[in-house]
């Protein structure tokens, strides 16, 4: 894993954020500036001839390949927002690589149906029969990163996952 | 900014991507994928909930092909002209793609080669799975079947069979089906190439494959055909007891070469009884006893059946026409 180059990308995630925040200034009301990337994790030889990995935008998702989705959420009053939570519906079409969601500080909730969110132990889902069952990854249409801190002003919350193109 | 929460994109990168796949029924090329997150969150008391950007990915094109043998080795006799396989031409892949189809006829491997008949290849157009006249000759370059995701065409291959060859002899003859946007290592991009101005990305197949099919010179083909007649005890032809039933078979031998050692065996159905000295070949009477020399014979065990010795045949043999009676017990 190549930590340097995804420490560039943030960073430049960070910047896109801000400069779009400084356009849209008196337009906008809110204080959360939310960001969505797709990006594509592909294969190369670096400088020491070692094999390692790197994202790139998404372009040739053919079926079969994964995109990462990153959710950025910047703060850009100078006021804390409290009880954030992110939501991203997974794209229709695609399914959620199992175990793939990260965000840091942040607990996350799966959903089914887009309004029931929970852990994924305590997800379930209705058979046709009437019957219930534990909920599968592939049931899963919607993700919320729920922070359990305020962003601060200034401060970004990242969330992250996989999805397979079906 | 937060360094706890940039651990969290670190992490994030864990595990590599899947290399694509060959997905039959995936997701069409040219769909747009269209993504928009969501926060929300409080500022005081006051509840502020908003979208974020929209990300469109739009489906690449994956080229992916599969050809197939639908044929059996066809068994031919030397000389035989307008000799057919036939092949199934199947896109794998998850657009609208055209595809060049090729023979080669001079593989390794065999005895023989085909000759590909002028011209060579039809497509299917009747879908009978056999050649007809409504058939549709293939040009290359004019008519390159242009096939949906998951969509085949039947390819017809018509070969003359050259002579003189020896009985089992085998010629082969290959079908190559090559995507027109392109055919490289699987991976290979061609920009710009793929349905609704997609990329195009060389699947599994590397975007074209093949299938090769075979012509075998048959042994000698016996085919036997079995009729029936019944003559009933009041001189009418219903199946009652006592009626009794004339069974003839006619074993009809096509196709080159010489089967030698031919015996033919009926058994002899239930609930009914043979009548004895009535097998007969060729119109000749043969004799029920197995010991002596004439090719007839009745086998009590384990079923029993009556047996003739044909002995050696060839097509110019002829048909052998053998009878026996029974009557219904």
């Amino acid at each position: 894993m190549n930590t340097a180059t995804v420490s560039k990308l943030v960073i430049g995630a960070l910047a896109l954020a801000a400069t779009s925040a400084v356009a849209a200034d008196g337009a906008r009301k809110g204080c959360v500036e939310l960001k969505t990337v797709a990006e594509q994790e592909v294969e190369y030889v670096d400088a020491l001839g070692q094999r390692a990995t790197r994202l790139v935008p998404a372009a040739k998702v053919v079926p079969g390949t994964q995109v990462v989705w990153t959710v950025t959420a910047s703060n850009i009053c100078d006021k804390p927002a409290d009880k954030v939570f992110i939501d991203n519906p997974i794209p229709a079409q695609m399914s959620y690589v199992p175990d793939s969601a990260v965000g840091a500080g942040a607990d996350i909730l799966f959903s089914t149906d887009g309004r029931q969110f929970a852990d994924p132990a305590a997800l379930r889902v209705s058979e046709a029969d009437g019957s219930a069952r534990a909920a599968r990854s592939s049931d899963y249409t919607h993700i919320r990163w729920s922070l359990r801190n305020p962003i601060g002003p200034g401060q970004v919350a990242v969330a992250r996952y996989r999805a397979a193109l079906k | 900014m937060s360094r706890s929460l940039l651990a969290g994109a670190v992490l994030a990168l864990a595990g590599l991507m899947a290399a694509p796949m060959a997905s039959a029924a995936g997701a069409p090329a040219g769909l747009q994928i269209d993504n928009t997150a969501q926060v929300n969150y409080t500022l005081g008391a006051t509840s502020v909930s908003e979208p974020s950007n929209t990300v469109r990915i739009v489906v690449a094109e994956i080229v992916d092909v599969v050809v197939t043998l639908q044929s059996p080795a066809v068994p031919v006799s030397p000389g035989a002209t307008g000799q057919v396989l036939v092949y199934r031409v199947t896109n794998t892949g998850n657009g609208l793609e055209p595809f060049r189809l090729t023979i080669d006829s001079a593989l390794g491997g065999d005895e023989f080669d085909p000759a590909p008949a002028a011209p060579a290849i039809y497509l299917d157009t009747d879908a009978s799975g056999t050649l007809t006249p409504a058939d549709t000759p293939y040009t290359p370059g004019s008519n390159d079947p242009s096939l949906a995701a998951d969509a085949f065409a039947t390819v017809l291959v018509v070969h003359s069979i050259p002579a003189p060859l020896a009985n089992g002899n085998r010629g082969r003859s290959l079908l190559r089906a090559a995507s027109l946007t392109g055919t490289g290592a699987p991976g290979t991009v061609f920009a710009g190439q793929g349905a609704a101005g997609t990329d195009a990305v060389a699947g599994n197949s590397g975007g074209d494959a093949d299938a090769t099919g075979e012509y075998v010179v048959a042994d000698l083909q016996l085919a036997a055909l079995k009729s029936a007649v019944v003559l009933d005890p009041f001189g009418g032809a219903r199946a009652v007891p006592g009626a009794r039933i004339t069974y003839q078979v006619v074993v009809t031998p096509t196709g080159s070469g010489t089967a030698s050692a031919i015996v033919f065996s009926d058994a002899i159905p239930a609930r009914t009884t043979y009548v004895p000295a009535s097998l007969r070949l060729n119109g000749a009477p043969l004799t029920d006893d197995a010991a002596d020399a004439d090719a007839g014979s009745l086998q009590a065990a384990p079923t029993r059946a009556v047996r003739v010795a044909l002995g050696t045949l060839t097509q110019s043999s002829g048909p052998q026409t053998i009878t026996f009676d029974v009557t219904i017990d």
